[in-house]
């Protein structure tokens, strides 16, 4: 595990300083094509750090609010869908476009493979920084919105999630799985997929920036963010003895600075579906909306 | 839970096949015949290892779009050639795959990136959301006309290579993969040998989106709300895309698996795909998976399935059973 930079704090409050000398700037337009009887979605943009435009989309439910929020951080990938059917019916939800996916890739466009190594060598330089911020800035527009129930307010995803639900302790609960930064040097050693052979790339065309990429990867590993995440959070785990796995989280388990609970998927897609949203809807005083469907002869 | 269903085989589908379709196919096909492949290899060092050397390849398309692909072959010291092909072709959503991991099984291994994803994006790009409804009115110029043709050109890039076994060439993806899959083994029946397609998406358009309000499909219920009095017109271009109609033109064994409660590409279309094949096929169908369809119990089956056919030396290797 990478052990906590001595500028740890400094290093992310130095983040929240620059973030803080821009404002929100939000553009709200309405996206006709996407909006139902039920919710109202719209193209939102932000200014983040650089200062550099990001995208989100924001659906929020017809009828009177307030409504509990659900931030869905972006994934690791060019593209992230629009909220689905049945978050737009429940909750205020906004899915982001960190800078470099599509619909925030002017003026960059993220490559992948390669955003993961981008500016590495370096933790002033690593784009990661800036895409943290990318999502600080999307959990300060949707914990600002009046139709927003302050109260409720969830963010679920991947590491990105951790570490924002870290940075910004108004959340209510988290759900992390398929997390990347978490122990990244050591899972690198035991994968060879893709985006963690990544680091095997640099790293066999790099040998000699081990320590750096090490130092650097320090400061996104969720369990150097960990006792500042005070929502309660699941972890969805893997199977034993596997990245991912609930030994293999177990640190991070007991370094969370809230109340935990873990889920150990059943790969049966459905399932792990369906148990994860009812507990989500739990923490927002939501509906379960499980998607599995009874088969009648 | 969701409104009840009958058995997902049982559903049937309301896809129609036009009379001309064939011709209509035969026409593109033609077309893009016309145009020289033009196929570019430059080698990416930081992406190879000490097994496999990997290759990011262009080549032209139809309306002389040019399309990007990563191609990941053993090397020589690791195996020797000849090897067999395999064409991975992407999701919707998710970038095209590095396929090393196939080439070290022994496969020259391309990652099909089709118009319109990432490095294939300067001349056409419809974006995400965008692509399964774009020019849908018109199936002349419908974006999937020149993505499935992305996807069934890379086939003749593999034949232009030497270390490559043209005898011995196979395709494999899921979701949109699973789509591309069997529209590549229909268009190229002559020479594909092996398909295996996971919960295949672009089958059944207008059930799936009665079926579902997922990710992708629900993109048809956005623009039906939006423009009712464009459902014919939307439906007529699906018959000429969908994947039930390429069906009955694949000629090699093919595998299709499913998730019984995949909320993305309803289990339904998929029956309704692998009823509408006359080759040798085998469903494989898992209760409670969902648009996984299964993968973590499936995959050592799809790799069996793809190596029975197309021998790649690194598996066989592997799978051959020891004896004292």
């Amino acid at each position: 595990m990478g052990e906590r930079p001595a500028d740890f704090d400094a290093y992310w409050d130095e983040v929240d300083t620059e973030l803080a000398r821009y404002p929100l700037a939000v553009e709200m337009e309405r996206n006709v094509l996407r909006c139902t009887d039920f919710s109202t979605v719209s193209n939102v943009r932000l200014t983040s750090i650089g200062p550099y435009r990001i995208f989100g989309y924001y659906s929020v439910p017809v009828g009177d609010g307030p409504f509990p929020g659900l931030l869905v951080a972006p994934r690791y990938g060019s593209v992230n869908h629009v909220p689905h059917h049945d978050d737009r019916e429940r909750y205020a939800t906004l899915t982001l476009m960190h800078r470099g996916q599509r619909l925030a890739d002017q003026p960059f466009a993220a490559s992948y493979p390669g955003l993961l190594t981008l500016g590495i060598d370096s933790p002033t330089t690593s784009i990661y920084r800036s895409i943290v911020a990318d999502c600080l800035r999307g959990a300060e527009f949707l914990l600002s919105r009046p139709e927003v129930d302050g109260s409720h307010v969830s963010i679920i995803g991947d590491d990105l999630a951790l570490i924002t639900a870290a940075r910004r302790p108004q959340f209510t609960a988290v759900q992390a799985g398929g997390l990347l930064f978490y122990r990244l040097l050591e899972a690198a050693g035991r994968s060879s997929a893709y985006p963690v052979e990544e680091i095997n790339d640099y790293l066999r065309t790099y040998p000699e920036q081990r320590e750096n990429v090490a130092r650097t990867l320090a400061y996104f590993d969720p369990i150097n963010h960990a006792n500042r995440v005070t929502a309660r959070a699941l972890l969805v785990t893997g199977d034993a003895g596997a990245i991912n796995g609930p030994e293999w989280l177990a640190p991070l388990a007991d370094a969370l600075g809230g109340p935990v609970e873990q889920y150990h998927v059943t790969h049966e897609g459905a399932t792990d579906h369906d148990w994860q949203d009812a507990w989500m809807a739990r923490q927002l005083g939501g509906v379960p909306k499980p998607r599995l469907w009874e088969v009648i002869a | 839970m969701s409104q009840a269903r009958k058995p997902a085989e049982r559903y049937g589908t309301t896809t129609v096949r036009p009379a001309d379709f064939d011709a209509f196919w035969a026409a593109i096909m033609a077309e893009v015949g016309e145009i020289p492949l033009n196929p570019t290899m430059e080698h990416v060092p930081m992406r190879s290892t000490d097994e496999v050397d990997v290759y990011e390849i262009h080549y032209d398309s139809l309306d002389h779009v040019r399309i990007a692909g990563w191609y990941c072959v053993p090397k020589e010291s690791y195996l020797p050639p000849p090897y067999p092909a395999l064409l991975i072709v992407p999701g919707y959503i998710s970038e095209p795959a590095l396929p090393k991991s196939w080439a070290k099984m022994g496969y020259a291994a391309v990652g099909v990136a089709p118009r319109g994803k990432l490095r294939s994006n300067r001349q056409f790009n419809p974006g995400y959301p965008g692509l399964l409804m774009h020019n849908v009115v018109d199936r002349y110029t419908y974006s999937y006309r020149g993505f499935y043709v992305d996807a069934a050109r890379a086939v003749d890039f593999v034949l232009t290579r030497p270390e490559v076994d043209t005898s011995r060439i196979g395709v494999h993806g899921s979701s949109q993969g699973g789509a591309l899959t069997i529209t590549t083994s229909a268009l190229r029946s002559d020479v594909i040998k092996v398909g295996a397609a996971g919960a295949p998406y672009l089958c059944g358009f207008m059930d799936a989106a009665h079926l579902t309000h997922s990710w992708p499909y629900e993109e048809i219920n956005d623009y039906l709300r939006l423009y009712p009095e464009r459902a014919e017109a939307v439906r007529a271009t699906y018959h000429y895309f969908d994947g039930i109609n390429f069906a009955p033109m694949i000629k090699c064994p093919m595998l299709v698996y499913v998730g019984l409660a995949d909320d993305v590409c309803p289990p339904e279309t998929g029956y309704a795909l692998y009823n509408a094949m006359t080759c040798p096929k085998e469903i494989h169908a898992y209760p409670c998976c969902a648009h996984d369809s299964g993968i973590y119990w499936e995959m050592p089956k799809v790799e069996a399935w793809l190596a029975a056919q197309l021998k790649p030396a690194a598996y066989m290797r592997h799978a051959e059973p020891t004896v004292g």
